[in-house]
């Protein structure tokens, strides 16, 4: 205490200065607008510093929060790529409103295997947020799998990497159409099947969903050819694709409900077998 | 306590009066008002209590600012230049065993005129820079301080010439 009061005995000129200077200032802004809006410019410049520092800062710390409203926004707008792409290729219907019945739902992977040859993914909605089995799931730029079961909060995904899992596609310039299935080696190696060798397609076409299943629709990218070939005798291609995205990375995906599910379901069941 | 002598208030008193109603209003050539009641500060024993000058130059700043309707530079800049009047008695008289004890004991001109010129000049510049207070009118500032500067200069020496000096 006595070393408090020494320091402060000590230093009472400067102590006393700066302390009449504070009084003096606030005494001349009182007086004159003109000083009171200089100092501020300079109070905002630095309180401007402070404040994107403090920002920068603050930002990190939403990131979580701003990719959920990101991951909604993007929902939205999943919704609105997939039915423009899937705007049919003759030109009238172009000028007609075509239904879109298909609804997007953001999730995001809670497992992911893929070094298996069958391999699954757990989401983490279900039933109580109306996924149901037999809805396809798409991540940003390509396609992950099918739904396979669902519990009241988590949903079980077949992936693309499944050698079971047979995904309708074509190519972007050919109707020509044919399945993708996984060849079992790298996760971004595929074969397609079933594309008759009339059809003319060449190396580096691009691959759509074929819109043939009820899972998907027309128009989602998937991949680009990578070698082409012609079986001698068989009339079909043996063609390898490359897959746009890696689906061993992926961390959110989206899961379409085909809103005409049951309708289609209900004419299959009619079909004359 | 040499302050609180009857000559020292009356000085005080006069001082600031004299630069409120005279010297604020002589605009020589339209612009010049000197500033004669930097006086004080040569007045003011230089072994005399610092912390009552800071006071005293917060005082005398003030009551100028009040009487002549004048923002607050006076205040600021005389209670700068009492702040650091001992550094300016160090650079001008030197720090030695001769160092006087008051302005008018000392027998050295060149030094009393380096200590006046010092004190008035700090002065001026920091009065004008903090009524114009702004980049775009530092060569108006340096004008002023300059110029003003001069005349206090003479009207002071004038007034000190009256005054003997002092054993």
């Amino acid at each position: 205490m006595q070393r408090i009061l020494n320091a402060l005995f000590q230093f009472r000129n400067p102590i006393l200065y700066f302390f009449l200077l504070i009084l003096s200032i606030s005494f001349s802004f009182n007086q004159s607008p003109f000083h009171e809006y200089n100092i501020q410019k300079y109070g905002f410049y630095f309180s401007s510093k402070l404040y994107e520092i403090s920002g920068a800062v603050e930002r990190y710390f939403n990131l979580r929060k701003v990719n959920q409203q990101l991951l909604q926004e993007n929902e939205k707008l999943k919704k609105i790529e997939l039915s423009t792409e899937n705007i049919p290729l003759y030109p009238f219907a172009l000028t007609q409103p075509k239904r879109f019945p298909y609804a997007v739902k953001k999730a995001s992977v809670l497992k992911n295997s893929y070094q298996k040859q069958r391999n699954f993914l757990i989401l983490d909605i279900g039933s109580e947020k109306g996924v149901y089995p037999e809805m396809g799931v798409i991540s940003n730029n390509g396609i992950v799998g099918v739904v396979h079961s669902v519990t009241k909060n988590y949903a079980n995904v077949i992936s693309i990497l499944h050698q079971d899992l047979k995904i309708n596609v074509r190519t972007k310039k050919s109707p020509a159409f044919g399945s993708l299935v996984w060849s079992g080696k790298s996760p971004v190696e595929f074969k397609i099947e079933d594309i008759v060798s009339i059809a003319n397609i060449s190396v580096g076409d691009t691959l759509i969903t074929g819109g043939m299943s009820s899972y998907f629709p027309l128009g989602i990218p998937v991949g680009k050819i990578s070698k082409l070939e012609k079986i001698q005798g068989s009339g079909y291609y043996s063609i390898e694709a490359i897959l746009l995205n890696d689906p061993s990375q992926i961390y959110y995906v989206y899961v379409l409900e085909n809103l005409d599910f049951q309708e289609l379901q209900s004419l299959q069941k009619n079909i004359p077998q | 306590m040499n302050f609180f002598s009857i000559s020292s208030v009356i000085s005080f008193v006069a001082l600031v009066l004299g630069q409120v109603l005279l010297f604020n209003h002589l605009h020589i050539f339209g612009f010049i008002n000197p500033m004669l009641y930097l006086l004080f500060f040569v007045f003011y024993r230089f072994e005399s209590n610092q912390t009552i000058l800071i006071i005293l130059s917060f005082l005398l700043g003030f009551f100028i600012d009040l009487l002549s309707q004048s923002g607050g530079a006076h205040t600021i800049a005389t209670l700068t230049i009492g702040f650091i009047r001992p550094l300016i008695i160090r650079y001008s008289f030197g720090v030695t065993v001769e160092t006087p004890q008051s302005y008018s004991s000392d027998p050295r001109t060149l030094n009393k005129l380096i200590f006046l010129l010092l004190l008035t000049g700090l002065h001026h510049a920091f009065y004008f820079t903090l009524v114009y207070f702004s980049w775009d009118a530092i060569l108006l500032i340096i004008k002023n301080a300059l110029f003003t500067s001069i005349f206090s200069l003479i009207l002071m020496g004038i007034t000190l010439s009256f005054y003997p000096n002092k054993k």
